[in-house]
């Protein structure tokens, strides 16, 4: 179990990171591409920058969003907030960094760090009853939607168990190994599923406005294209 | 074959006898996703989606039918999973791996059923943490299916008279027209007592042409005679061009093709008359058309003014004489979607009822968070739906407008007009009265002439 866990310490997380960050650097590369590209066939070039920046920063930072639908509101700033701060700030992370990399920064105290994981577990099962007790959300939800939930939960608690021993009725290297798989799981699947979110939100209504932009003549374009020029309507 | 009411809206012969219909609308999105900007869009909302069902909260016909296929995210999964398998290589090699979804007939009616269930009034959109458009998906998969004939005969006929019959959706002839708005300077003289206020026709170099939905001629006179009223008083340069004289377009609302075709059609007009300027008139999707100018016509195109943005201009200017005694009765406005939802014209229409109006109350909620009048993105042109519109549809609208306990609704568009009186007939709302701004403004105006006319407390003159 050692020589696995070394593994996932070493190669495992330098796969997986590195995946992740290119894979969400390659989105991000993409959209941008396609937006640059869109604006340059569009035939109106001018875009509501102004209302773009603030509904994207309202989204960011979606305090003035939560008091619609409250409770699924709440848990989910919950569950990001809280999510990342404890995988950027916990101190036993950033060691490994200044171990592999020799680059580090400032840590929260362990004490925060075990609130938040908690919180970030909770939020994450809150996250899942509500699906499953919200009709809409129930009818609409698919395999991955609760899955990704249990595999971002799993190295939260797992996290939790490798910091207290005590209450950890597993072994420390089964916890551990827990641990690192499934946030090595997690940083593959980032950017290949939903989470992708983390780097395409940001665009999104930038994206959406740019969608409304057509190149001129599309239409007409459309119609020969489907050899439809001379049909009648 | 089916009958003719396969949908719950009429279609026309050919859309039931069309074969082969997934691979054509396979061909026709490949087209347009070839062309237009949509792909960037959809790649980034397939990736995104994560079925929350926030939208289902600020969706108007979800709160009132509590039904699945209501859900905005559920209807745009619809095309998403179109999108998915045909056009991007993860869904292509999942197909080949694992099989899977395949387009059929039955999936194409279901897409058809579920998008003339929206307005598309994008009033998800501000809930949706993903920022999904679910207006953009419900506007591109009309397109779509109007490519192999699936639109509602209603929006179709009406395009094809506008674009290869009379030349307008109401297929009014020019003499007709220019009868009408005679008839119209008549009254001027007659209720009013006022000389000299015209319907200009074809005078060239105007600084504005005129684009009211042109029902409004047969429907909405006292529309119209408070937009020439305002252009009379104010010295305003305009014109209505005997080439085209509807700002209808119901492209916006089936086929971006047959919207680029009257959106140059109208930019053709402006340019004929040497006009400087297009204004609409109350008309909201008309208007947000008429944005698309630049779009299609590039840069150089003639400037967009609604006539709500031009009347607010001079009230402040102090051009527009008002007489002492506003209207008494309580005004509420509702806001049409396709200007207010992203919050392109909302202020310019409270600041004029605001100055005309002694007791303007709100609906709540409003401006870009405004429920949908229930007939947007042209359900209201489809007759055989009325019981959909004016129930489930309208339902909220019913209850916002009876919240407000007020006399006068008034609705710049004339979309919305419809649908709200076919509203409050069917909601027991009898004592509203559902009227245009420029109604209302058309009351207040003093035209210096002694104080004649029905004046801001008469009752609405009969309709023509």
């Amino acid at each position: 179990m050692q020589s696995w866990i070394e593994w996932l310490r070493g190669p495992g997380f330098a796969f997986a990171f590195t995946f992740m960050v290119l894979g969400l650097v390659r989105r991000a590369a993409l959209t941008a591409w396609e937006v640059a590209r869109a604006m340059r066939r569009a035939g109106d070039k001018s875009l509501p920058y102004r209302q773009i920046g603030i509904t994207t920063l309202k989204w960011l930072v979606p305090l003035g969003k939560l008091k619609s639908q409250l409770v699924f509101s709440l848990t989910s700033v919950l569950l990001h907030a809280a999510g990342v701060i404890v995988a950027l700030f916990l101190g036993g992370h950033i060691a490994l960094w200044a171990r592999g990399l020799g680059i580090f920064w400032p840590a929260i105290p362990n004490g925060l760090a075990d609130v938040l994981t908690l919180v970030a577990i909770v939020a994450a099962a809150a996250l899942v009853v509500q699906r499953v007790a919200a009709g809409p959300a129930r009818a609409l939800s698919r395999f991955q939607d609760y899955a990704l939930l249990l595999i971002l939960a799993l190295p939260l608690a797992s996290g939790f168990l490798v910091m207290h021993p005590r209450l950890n009725p597993f072994s420390f290297e089964a916890a551990l190994l827990v641990h690192v798989a499934s946030a090595e799981l997690l940083f593959v699947l980032i950017p290949v599923t939903k989470l992708s979110h983390a780097i395409l939100l940001p665009g999104v209504h930038l994206v959406s406005e740019v969608a409304w932009h057509w190149p001129p003549d599309a239409g007409s374009k459309v119609a020969a294209t489907l050899r439809k020029e001379n049909q009648p309507v | 074959m089916a009958d003719r009411r396969k949908y719950s809206f009429y279609v026309e012969d050919k859309a039931l006898q069309t074969t082969d219909r997934p691979k054509k609308f396979l061909e026709a999105f490949a087209a347009v996703l070839q062309h237009s900007n949509y792909f960037l869009a959809l790649d980034a909302y397939t990736r995104l989606s994560t079925k929350c069902s926030r939208c289902a909260a600020a969706c108007q016909l979800y709160q009132a039918t509590g039904q699945e296929r209501d859900i905005p995210c559920h209807r745009s999964e619809l095309l998403f999973k179109i999108f998915r398998r045909y056009f991007t290589s993860a869904g292509a090699l999942k197909a080949r791996l694992w099989g899977g979804f395949t387009l059929t007939d039955e999936h194409l009616d279901a897409l058809a059923e579920a998008v003339y269930r929206c307005t598309a009034c994008r009033r998800c959109k501000s809930t949706c943490p993903m920022g999904i458009d679910h207006g953009l998906v419900t506007h591109l998969a009309r397109w779509l299916l109007s490519e192999i004939d699936l639109a509602p005969k209603a929006l179709v006929v009406a395009t094809r008279a506008q674009l290869e019959g009379v030349g307008n959706t109401s297929a009014i002839p020019v003499p007709a027209l220019k009868d009408t708005c005679e008839f119209l300077e008549e009254e001027f003289r007659d209720i009013y007592g006022v000389e000299g206020v015209k319907f200009p026709f074809d005078v060239e170099g105007a600084e504005f042409v005129f684009f009211p939905a042109v029902s409004d001629y047969l429907l909405e006179p006292d529309t119209l005679m408070g937009n020439a009223a305002v252009m009379h008083v104010t010295g305003g340069s305009w014109t209505i061009g005997t080439g085209n004289y509807d700002g209808i377009n119901y492209g916006l609302f089936y086929s971006d093709r047959m919207m680029e075709r009257i959106v140059k059609n109208v930019v053709a007009e402006v340019r004929r008359l040497k006009g400087r300027k297009i204004l609409v008139g109350e008309c909201g999707h008309a208007t947000r058309s008429a944005w698309f100018v630049p779009t299609f016509c590039g840069p150089d195109a003639p400037e967009v003014v609604n006539c709500m943005q031009y009347t607010l201009e001079q009230l402040r200017a102090g051009k527009i004489p008002l007489k002492a005694q506003r209207i008494e009765e309580r005004t509420t406005y509702h806001d049409p979607c396709n200007i207010a939802r992203a919050g392109r014209i909302t202020e310019e229409p409270r600041e004029i009822l605001k100055t005309i109006c002694k007791d303007f109350v709100e609906m709540t909620p409003n401006r870009t968070e405004n429920y949908c009048c229930g007939g947007g993105g042209g359900t209201v042109s489809i007759d055989e739906i009325r019981a959909f519109r004016t129930g489930p549809m309208g339902k909220r609208k019913a209850e916002q407008i009876r919240a407000t306990g007020a006399k006068y609704l008034v609705a710049p568009c004339a979309n919305c007009k419809k649908q709200l009186r076919e509203i409050c007939e069917d909601n027991g709302l009898d004592s509203v009265e559902v009227v245009g701004l420029h109604d209302l403004v058309l009351k207040v105006i003093d035209f210096g002439v002694g104080g004649s006319g029905p004046g801001a407390q008469g009752g609405q003159r009969e309709k023509t």
